[in-house]
């Protein structure tokens, strides 16, 4: 069944996710003005999917089950398939400017997939088969699931099982008969508290001393346990002023992140997907960080598109449409977008089978596309800071274009006063020019630059991740063999 | 006659699509056009695309006759002729 994003809203509604922002706990916080707006992003992944022009992209078949269901729900069957998850991000950034957080899950599940076969297939476990039935009733009720992997890591010089304090990483406190007990937490959690459910994966690679620590699993995200600490956001409390919307920039939609904790969270046998098997983790680290590299080719390219055409609308508003510097800009935009376009194509279109059959992107082409990413949109927003002026940041609040106070010789208002001084070319009101330049400030460096800059930095690893993966994958001695060859050197 | 319709998924459409489709419902007159969906039968298919590597998905759709595409808003004066003489 494929809901709709009212529904999805509603379904929030019965769960007991435990949620504290600003050091209280935040009861209603499926309408909390700070988080709603992440969850009318999430939203919109439903909607879409209803919608005969979007269907294509936003829906697939289950190779599980035969029914269609959410994309953000689909085991990739093909490079085709994965061609199409990237441009289904891409559209749904162009539809929300922000992070619509559906990704980690189906990255997840794509990676937890392949993984729990081969895990299987060497140690007889069940995995495979407990996430099969996990997936096929995510599939079915639609869910929202979240795709944690970043512990803590406390001191980055030390092993998991080094650390002074052993939370640091997620690990197994308890095994028993009927299941793990599990204690640690998950930080910079993209969608948690906006999720139906969370699957957990291991950080990074394990070694023998840290098998408690090699842990996947699923659990509900009201699971008793667990709770979560709302991550702040640059220009965050703007959502708290009365009556605003033209400060906000973006006022429908925008991204969430958050500290999950584990507090001895009992995960039954059935949602394990990992327990031990340490030579594993890895595995799962990398096809995770792989599939989510990808997606950077396709959601951060959709926020570009509509920057994009944000600067543009900005410099005709300024009246600087015409100015060559100003079409060569933007021209310049354009091309790094579409770079990281390319970068999330490729990778996708020299993608191969897994032995548990979905497909894989080329995993060294997924990391040069986050390699991009890493810096395309930092330049991007500086050219469009640079097309749209100082005044982005300079402008009075929407509170004084609306005053009626009196401070004029000849009883202008001070909205009067903004109105005169801000107006730029008539193709605009003083209050369209307004509302695009918040935008471009809501992008650049508001509440969605954790989406649209650092997220493009760290977010799936950060740039020394992805120079590893390169040099790993880089094929540098089969390189040296074609220069020997040519130039004759045996 | 029926018609069914598939859109490609519309990431990054080059015109709009359903305002194309609204012009071919108001020019074509002998077509009932219909979104297509798996298990009904069509008489035609008319498969619409944002840019030209119309990548909408329609091989699972049951389609008795010619399946027509259109992925450049300026192909559609010689598609509504076409339809129109189907």
């Amino acid at each position: 069944m494929l809901m709709t994003g009212a529904q999805y809203i509603e379904s929030l509604r019965k769960m007991k996710t435990r949620v504290y922002m600003f050091g209280e706990e935040v009861k209603d916080w499926v309408d909390h003005p700070i988080i709603r707006p992440s969850i009318n992003c999430v939203a919109i992944t439903y909607d879409l999917a209803h919608d005969p022009e979007y269907a294509d992209l936003m829906t697939a078949k289950s190779n599980l089950t035969g029914e269609t269901v959410n994309r953000f729900s689909h085991l990739h069957q093909s490079t085709e398939d994965l061609k199409k998850k990237v441009k289904m991000q891409r559209l749904c950034g162009q539809k929300t400017a922000s992070c619509f957080q559906r990704c980690v899950g189906m990255d997840a599940f794509n990676a937890v997939f392949s993984t729990t076969y081969e895990t299987d297939k060497k140690y007889g476990t069940n995995y495979h088969e407990n996430f099969k039935n996990f997936l096929k009733m995510v599939q079915e009720k639609d869910y929202v699931v979240d795709g944690a992997m970043t512990d803590p890591k406390g001191d980055r010089g030390l092993a998991p099982s080094a650390q002074r304090d052993p939370d640091l990483f997620m690990h197994i406190v308890e095994r028993r008969e009927d299941g793990i007990v599990v204690r640690g937490a998950k930080a910079h959690q993209t969608g948690t508290i906006n999720s139906h459910w969370h699957i957990v994966m291991p950080t990074q690679a394990m070694k023998e001393a840290d098998k408690d620590y090699a842990v996947s699993f699923a659990c509900p995200s009201d699971a008793e346990g667990m709770y979560m600490i709302y991550g702040r956001q640059s220009c965050d409390t703007r959502k708290l002023e009365e009556g605003a919307d033209v400060d906000l920039g973006n006022k429908q939609f925008g991204g969430q992140e958050a500290l999950v904790v584990f507090d001895n969270v009992f995960i039954p046998n059935e949602y394990i997907f990992l327990a031990g098997e340490y030579d594993f983790a890895g595995m799962m680290v990398e096809r995770f960080a792989g599939y989510h590299r990808q997606s950077y080719g396709g959601c951060k390219v959709g926020v570009g598109d509509v920057l994009i055409g944000a600067a543009a609308l900005a410099a005709e508003y300024n009246g600087a449409q015409k100015a060559s510097h100003i079409k060569d800009k933007l021209i310049e935009m354009i091309h790094l977008n579409e770079t990281l376009y390319c970068c999330g194509i490729a990778c996708s279109s020299e993608g191969h089978p897994t032995l548990a059959g979905n497909y894989e992107i080329d995993l060294l082409l997924a990391n040069v596309c986050k390699q991009n990413v890493t810096r395309f949109p930092y330049d991007i927003t500086r050219l469009a800071e640079d097309i749209a002026g100082g005044l982005m940041v300079t402008m009075p609040s929407e509170k004084d274009f609306k005053s009626d106070l009196k401070v004029g010789r000849n009883g202008e208002t001070i909205g009067d006063i903004c109105n005169k001084y801000f107006a730029a070319a008539p193709s605009c009101t003083t209050e369209e020019r307004m509302r695009i330049l918040r935008f471009i400030e809501n992008i650049c460096l508001g509440s969605s630059a954790v989406g649209y800059r650092t997220e493009s930095l760290h977010g799936a690893g950060s740039p020394q991740a992805q120079r590893i993966m390169i040099s790993r994958q880089g094929n540098l001695e089969g390189k040296k063999e074609l220069a020997k060859a040519i130039v004759g050197i045996k | 006659m029926k018609c069914g319709v598939r859109f490609c998924g519309g990431c990054n459409p080059r015109f709009d699509r359903g305002k194309a489709l609204r012009e071919i419902e108001r020019d074509v007159n002998n077509m009932d056009f219909t979104h297509a969906v798996e298990g009904e039968t069509y008489d035609r298919l008319l498969v619409i695309g944002g840019c030209a590597n119309c990548c909408a998905s329609y091989d699972h759709f049951d389609v008795k006759g010619k399946i027509y595409k259109l992925w450049d808003y300026s192909q559609i004066d010689d598609l509504k002729k076409e339809l129109n003489k189907d």
